[in-house]
């Protein structure tokens, strides 16, 4: 490019009028406009250059682009996203406009419509400044939900989302995150109020959580936003103010839960003994019987073998048995009291002092 | 002055871009315009596309961000049916739908949406104390209905904030409609806290009354088992004794053969059993084998005749 304005200067159509006679004035003046042509010229190539150079552009990869086309978009639904990898070439503006949209990057929005009101350090640090328990909700600032049974609970969540129609998202929303946030608030809200106060804290904060993103996609599903939902995490707690009445209820169900597993250890170790003792009282009874039963039958054999020896000599047979038991029995006795017959026959008074420790063994 | 052919068709082109620039003006896919001639509107456009105009200062082009906006009002005050007051706040996702209808109420504004904005939430408040004022709390929060009321009642505020949106014809169009904060005034907030306290301390200690109950009940059945089983094996033990006594007693046909002797045996060893232990015998002479300190040996064999 640079080489034209030399070559218009050697032409000999523009070198002529220098060797006609005119006035060094006007010479100058021709001189002045022909150089100012060609840097206009110049500039002008330059603008077309640049004009269509200008509409050349990548896509980063995360993104898409689309082009306007006096603005309507070219292509439908897929075909008008360009992705990453190729240089696109667009018209220059006011003919085609190009869009980027950030797409595969996970988007999130947190709701806080229902929480409390928290300076920014708070929230990063984690760390709260207790509250009176007396202190009051300032509807202004301090976010909360009513449950079912008309309880006042806390509760946020963050939900996150992929943007899969991302012309919808881009070009049917001013701002379509603000909008995903209004759908969470909505059902967090919702889903506050069909469930008693325990079951969002405790009891089911499963199905409560489930509700949310329930409720949230069903929203955004109406709404038409373009994403699709991949997470939703929801967090619930008591009002602060009531930390006590709730740790209470905390402290009772642990206790009752100690309560009633003393009573099961001791249910087990009761049932145990009484099974024990029953299995040894049967097994006593066993033992009695076998007992009784060998006794009886040794005692049978033995009447058997000495009912000859009796029957030759009845009488003889009793007293030399007698004795002997008597003899046996009387070496096991420790006190022995003979009592002589008094010479007139009156019967006598004896008096017995037993010793304690024979008392006590007595039964 | 002889003229390049590549400097005439740059000088075209640039003509044609200016010309373009001045004559020529489009719409987006995101946008509505009105075309004002003299101020006059003339033109509403709401398909995206180019477009001819006239240069300024003839003809003017307005254009308008067409997508949804967002927009939610402030906690406002309600009273329901059954006298609570209620704090609510509602998003709106509306949009310019009309432009003809829209550009003459709000052009003269600065800011034609945030103008329209101050328009809804005044027909959005109305929209919002008359439908509250239908329904009862019981209608916002409950276990039973699985939330269609609520729904019902923030399609009721749409229903109604869409009506009088048209009645007024602003040439906008409300897209969705929700309560996103449902909340209670400050002194109406402390006593549900106050109940909720309450109601936390009747069930700590029903709760506690609860465990203790259920530890008794646990306790006692436990007892209850014990003494059933161990009345079961006394039972069972009996009847393995009977039984014994039973086979044992098959034996007795043995000693029948002579009772007397029997009868003296079992004496004999029931004597025997009874003085086992540490005992004391206080007898007299007429007792075998001590009738024997009644005299000597020949008393003794006179005695025995």
């Amino acid at each position: 490019m640079n080489d034209h304005p030399h070559s218009h200067e050697e032409a000999p159509g523009l070198t002529a009028p220098a060797d006609t006679p005119v006035d060094v004035g006007s010479q100058a003046l021709s001189e002045a406009l022909r150089s100012s042509f060609a840097i206009i010229r110049f500039l002008m190539i330059l603008l077309v250059v640049i004009f269509f150079a200008s509409g050349f552009f990548t896509v980063g990869p995360a993104q898409r682009a689309i082009i306007l086309r006096f603005g309507k978009p070219v292509g439908d639904g897929e075909k008008a996203l360009l992705g990453p990898g190729k240089l696109h070439w667009s018209l220059p503006y006011p003919i085609d406009e190009c869009v980027k949209v950030n797409i595969t990057g996970i988007q999130t929005v947190e709701s806080k419509a229902g929480w409390y009101a928290q300076t920014p350090e708070e929230r990063l640090s984690g760390v709260e400044t207790p509250v009176m328990a007396g202190s009051p909700l300032n509807p202004a600032v301090d976010g909360y939900a009513l449950t079912a049974d008309n309880n006042v609970i806390h509760t946020r969540a963050t939900l996150t989302y992929r943007i899969n129609e991302p012309i919808r998202y881009v070009f049917n929303f001013v701002n379509a995150s603000n909008a995903v946030q209004n759908a969470l608030d909505d059902a967090l809200l919702w889903s506050a109020s069909q469930f008693k106060v325990d079951d969002v804290l405790t009891r089911d904060v499963a199905g409560y959580q489930e509700s949310v993103r329930r409720r949230a996609v069903q929203l955004i599903g109406k709404q038409e936003l373009g994403i699709t939902v991949e997470q939703c995490a929801v967090q619930s707690i008591r009002p602060r103010q009531l930390k006590d009445a709730f740790d209470r209820v905390t402290t009772a169900e642990q206790e009752r839960g100690k309560v009633l597993n003393d009573a099961r250890s001791y249910e087990n170790q009761v049932t145990n003994r009484a099974s024990a003792d029953a299995q040894s009282l049967i097994n006593l009874a066993q033992t009695e019987r076998s007992q009784m039963v060998k006794d009886m039958a040794a005692q049978a054999e033995r009447f058997q073998d000495i009912l000859p020896q009796y029957q030759r000599q009845p009488s003889l047979f009793v007293q030399q048995r007698l004795s002997e038991t008597l003899g046996r029995v009387l070496t096991n006795v420790q006190d022995k009291i003979f009592v002589a017959e008094s010479k007139d026959g009156k019967p006598r008074e004896l008096r017995l002092l037993f010793n304690r420790e024979l008392v006590k063994r007595a039964p | 002055m002889k003229r390049n052919p590549l400097t005439l068709v740059v000088g075209v082109l640039l003509i044609i871009i200016f010309g373009l620039w001045l004559f020529v003006f489009q719409v987006r896919t995101t946008e509505v315009a009105v075309v004002t001639t003299f101020g006059n509107p003339t033109r509403p456009l709401t398909e995206p596309g180019p477009y001819l105009k006239w240069p300024w200062p003839i003809q003017k082009v307005w254009l308008f961000d067409k997508r949804v906006q967002n927009f939610e009002d402030k906690l406002t005050e309600g009273l329901t049916r059954d006298s609570f007051n209620l704090l609510t706040t509602v998003y709106v996702g509306w949009k310019i739908s009309d432009p003809a209808s829209f550009f003459p109420k709000f052009v003269s504004s600065e800011n034609p949406i945030g103008e329209a904005e101050r328009q809804l939430e005044r027909l959005l408040g109305n929209a919002k104390s008359a439908v509250i004022g239908r329904h009862r709390l019981s209608d916002f929060i409950s276990t039973t209905d699985s939330g269609t009321n609520f729904v019902a009642i923030e399609n009721e505020i749409l229903a109604t904030l869409q009506t009088q949106v048209r009645a007024n014809n602003y040439g906008l169009e409300i897209e969705f409609l929700g309560i996103k904060r449902l909340q209670l005034p400050p002194n109406v907030s402390q006593s549900v806290f106050d109940r909720m306290t309450s109601e936390r301390k009747v069930l700590a200690d029903q709760l506690q009354y609860e465990g203790e109950a259920d530890a008794q009940k646990i306790r006692s059945d436990a007892e209850r088992k014990a003494q059933e089983m161990l009345a079961g094996a006394q039972g069972e033990a009996t009847g393995i004794k009977g039984q014994g006594e039973a086979e044992a007693a098959k034996s007795l046909s043995v000693f029948q053969q002579n009772p007397a002797l029997a009868s003296f045996l079992f004496r004999l060893n029931a004597l025997e059993g009874s003085l086992k232990d540490r005992s004391i015998l206080v007898f007299d002479q007429n007792t075998p084998p001590f009738d024997l300190f009644r005299g000597g040996s020949t008393n003794w064999l006179g005695g025995q005749k």
